[in-house]
């Protein structure tokens, strides 16, 4: 199949280092301490942030720093066919995981001693690209909700196809299962806290295509500042 | 879980006692009901609705499959709800399956009607394709984004929502088939959408008993101080379609007829009002 | 036929059951129409408690109502078994669940997994809970045979059982659900009437108190006719009460000889 036109246009007209449509909300869901919404395209998440709270299982509780969950789900409605079961499997139990560690890695977790951080991330559409939707959502709910963080994490996917670098896999191109990855950098810090490969065939990885979409993600979150 | 300090919650008894909420509403007045179709495009059909703090989106898909034996000229109908943690912390893992089952036979039992079928508020006879053979199957998902209170109301009206929004793509039926076949060849349309009917589809009030009287679209602060609550279903023709109690405290019988008579009336209103936002959700949608 | 004489079969066929029968077509207006088991449409069927069927329990207790056959076991008021919060009231759970053999299909009964969440609403208003902080009341109710109303049986049989368990209640709870056929209502229906209804509506209440606990409706019905079908019940919640309690008499005083 054919990603990437001769006349250098894919499949849904952008070119190949263009991200699709982001737009963002804060405070989609009132009861929660922090929240957001973030679109990419199509892929459509909300996050919501409750805490920092007393620790409810009292032998998870660290005396020294923060206690960061994490729970992805997915729902029923949220792909083309209709999912049966829309939580715990093995992949959001990944995705979780992912989100989890990446938020740790940039909230200020030993201002907040004794105490829990709970995100919580719900895809309503996905159309690829749902890792790094969830990272941006994460991040923009907990600033929302005023936890104190070293830096915005912001995330972006690349995928390769066709010998040319894509930027921001929609779900047709990510489902063609060339190499891709996923990247989360703190753009203020120019640290990476964040990179993932999935189904590394060919050595070459485009750096590129990530190293842009970073310059992408970060031009945009500073433009949301302010 | 709502905490509420004892003072907290004698403002509340004592508001409701005199006709007048922490919010400035009325008993049986409802919050602002906001309606908003379109919202999973991926989707047949869907709508979230927002009531004061409580946020949900419901959405239609359609499949086709095969008639049950028992009903072959019937289309199928499955309502299923979740409860997102990002509701409600609590949610989370398997702690909102209890909830979530809850509702889901909750707004079974006021839409599809009774085993027979009949009082259904949706037409499955209109779902059918080939008697027997093909039948739309309509699958409805409910999810609660956000939660403060009357839930089952707010997930009502957003199926209704999302079934005015739902268009069902008109089938043509291969006539070289013939009868001897199992499964006869389909045609589905992808212009032609068939708009569903959805007068016959009733609206959930739910009258939540605190102290002596009760309220109507309780928030979930005055649901925390809930002796008990009805959800009666009532459509057009002011017909009950389904009523559910909840709650631990038993209620006197005539006090649940009157309770019933009330839901009548202000379901009239509630109806006429949704209906208006309905079509000017999907007014604002065609312009965009 | 396997029961024919002189054939001599070496297996044993059994012969096809009643259920394969056509439900019978009855109009709006037909008023003649027979039950499937001859009762009158505001007849119940009999009901039969019996107090003490599991040795092992608190308190239990057996109910059956024509082909519905129930079993309710007691537990407690006991230590909650989770590391749970403080609670100044007990806490009540409820398990209904169904014998894969309950069923005409088998395993079919897992379809119902509404009515432990409801046992535990019908209960939680009659029981009660202050009398017992910090513990857990464990309820568990197996449907033995399926055969019709299986939710009210339940919930009449677990206020049984509740009592002969010592659980303080402030009245007995009693459960009866009409269905509505064509026109007319019939009282505690059958399985076979169940899967035709058009509306169901079932009313558990502590009769003595005159207080209902719980109410649901489905299908649709004009307000004449819940007045009707209301009133039915409760006239049936009363005299099914009376056979609980003298049930429970009949034990006490078994007991005390």
């Amino acid at each position: 199949m054919e990603f990437v036109s001769p006349e250098g246009l894919r499949l849904d007209g952008r070119r190949p280092t263009e991200m699709r449509q982001i737009r963002a909300e804060l405070g989609a869901v009132a009861k929660a301490d922090g929240s957001a919404v973030f679109e990419m395209g199509n892929t459509k998440v909300v996050a919501a942030v409750y805490g920092p709270r007393e620790v409810q299982n009292r032998s998870q509780q660290l005396s020294d720093q923060a206690l960061v969950r994490c729970e992805y789900s997915m729902a029923n409605f949220s792909t083309g066919d209709r999912m049966r079961k829309p939580k715990g499997d093995r992949r959001s139990t990944e995705i979780s995981l992912v989100i989890r560690q990446t938020m740790e890695a940039c909230i200020m977790t030993h201002l907040m001693p004794r105490s829990q951080i709970d995100i919580f991330v719900q895809v309503l559409q996905a159309d690829g690209g749902t890792r790094s939707a969830c990272i941006n959502a994460a991040t923009l709910a907990l600033a929302d909700a005023g936890i104190p963080m070293h830096d915005l994490v912001t995330s972006c996917s690349a995928g390769y196809l066709n010998s040319t670098p894509l930027l921001d896999l929609n779900y047709v191109e990510d489902s063609a299962r060339g190499p891709d990855v996923t990247v989360g950098i703190l753009p203020k810090l120019d640290k990476v806290t964040l990179l993932q490969r999935i189904s590394c065939r060919l050595c070459m990885t485009d750096t590129t295509g990530e190293y842009k979409g970073i310059r992408i993600s970060t031009r945009w979150i500073n433009y949301n500042e302010g | 879980m709502v905490g509420l300090s004892l003072g907290e919650k004698h403002f509340i008894q004592g508001g409701i006692a005199q006709d007048l909420r922490s919010d400035g509403r009325k008993r049986l007045t409802y919050r602002p009901i906001y309606v908003e179709t379109g919202v999973i495009p991926q989707a047949n059909g869907s709508a979230r609705v927002r009531m004061g703090g409580t946020n949900v989106i419901a959405t239609v898909k359609a499949e086709l499959g095969r008639p049950s034996q028992l009903q072959p000229d019937k289309g199928k109908v499955s309502i299923h709800i979740d409860c997102s943690s990002t509701a409600e912390p609590v949610f989370e893992g398997r702690g909102h399956e209890e909830l979530s089952t809850e509702l889901s036979v909750s707004l079974q039992r006021s839409l599809l009607g009774g085993k027979s079928g009949s009082g259904a508020g949706i037409d499955l006879s209109s779902l059918v394709v080939v008697e027997g053979k093909i039948c739309w199957d309509l699958y409805i998902d409910g999810l609660v984004v956000c939660s403060d209170g009357n839930l089952l109301d707010a997930l009502g009206a957003a199926i209704k929502a999302a079934l005015s929004n739902t268009g069902i793509p008109r089938v043509q039926v291969a006539s070289s088939a013939s009868g001897d076949e199992d499964q006869p060849e389909v045609d589905i349309s992808d212009e032609e959408f068939l708009q569903f009917d959805t007068s016959g589809v009733p609206v959930i009030v739910t009258l939540t008993k605190v102290g002596k009287h009760y309220i109507a679209d309780a928030t979930a602060e005055e649901e925390s101080q809930m002796s008990s609550a009805v959800s009666i279903s009532v459509n057009r023709k002011g017909h009950i379609c389904g009523l559910t109690k909840r709650g631990g405290a038993g209620l006197d019988p005539s006090i649940i007829l009157d309770m019933i008579s009330v839901a009548k009336h202000v379901s009239e209103k509630l109806m006429n009002k949704l209906d208006s936002e309905i079509a000017a959700a999907e007014a604002s949608e065609d312009e965009s | 036929m396997a029961g024919k004489a002189g054939a001599t079969p070496t297996t044993y066929t059994p012969s096809p059951k009643t259920q394969r029968k056509k439900p019978p077509i009855f109009k709006n207006d037909d008023v003649d129409w027979v039950r499937p088991d001859g009762r009158g449409f505001h007849q119940c069927r009999p009901a039969f408690f019996r107090t003490g069927a599991v040795n092992a329990a608190a308190g239990s207790a057996y109910a059956e109502f024509g082909n519905t056959k129930v079993i309710v076991s007691v537990f407690g008021p006991r230590e909650s078994k989770k590391a749970m919060m403080y609670s100044d009231i007990g806490r009540l759970n409820c398990n209904v669940s169904y014998t894969t053999f309950a069923t005409p299909i088998r395993g079919q009964g897992s379809d119902n997994k509404e009515f432990s969440s409801m046992l535990h609403k019908a209960l939680e208003g009659a029981i009660m809970l202050e009398t017992f902080p910090k513990t857990t009341v464990d309820v568990f109710a197996l449907v033995l045979e399926s055969g019709g109303s299986d939710l009210p049986v339940v919930i009449s049989c677990a206020s049984v059982a509740l009592a002969d368990a010592g659980i303080m209640m402030y009245d007995l709870v009693a459960s009866v659900s009409v269905s509505c056929l064509g026109k007319n209502i019939v009282i505690d229906p059958v399985l076979e009437e169940e899967s035709y209804q058009d509306g169901s509506l079932m009313i558990t209440c502590m009769p003595s108190r005159y207080e209902v606990t719980q109410l649901t409706i489905t299908g649709e019905w004009s307000t004449p006719k819940i007045n009707e079908g209301m009133q039915l019940c409760l006239d049936a919640c009363s005299k099914l009460a009376n056979i609980m309690r003298s049930c429970l008499k009949e034990a006490a005083s078994a007991s005390d000889e």
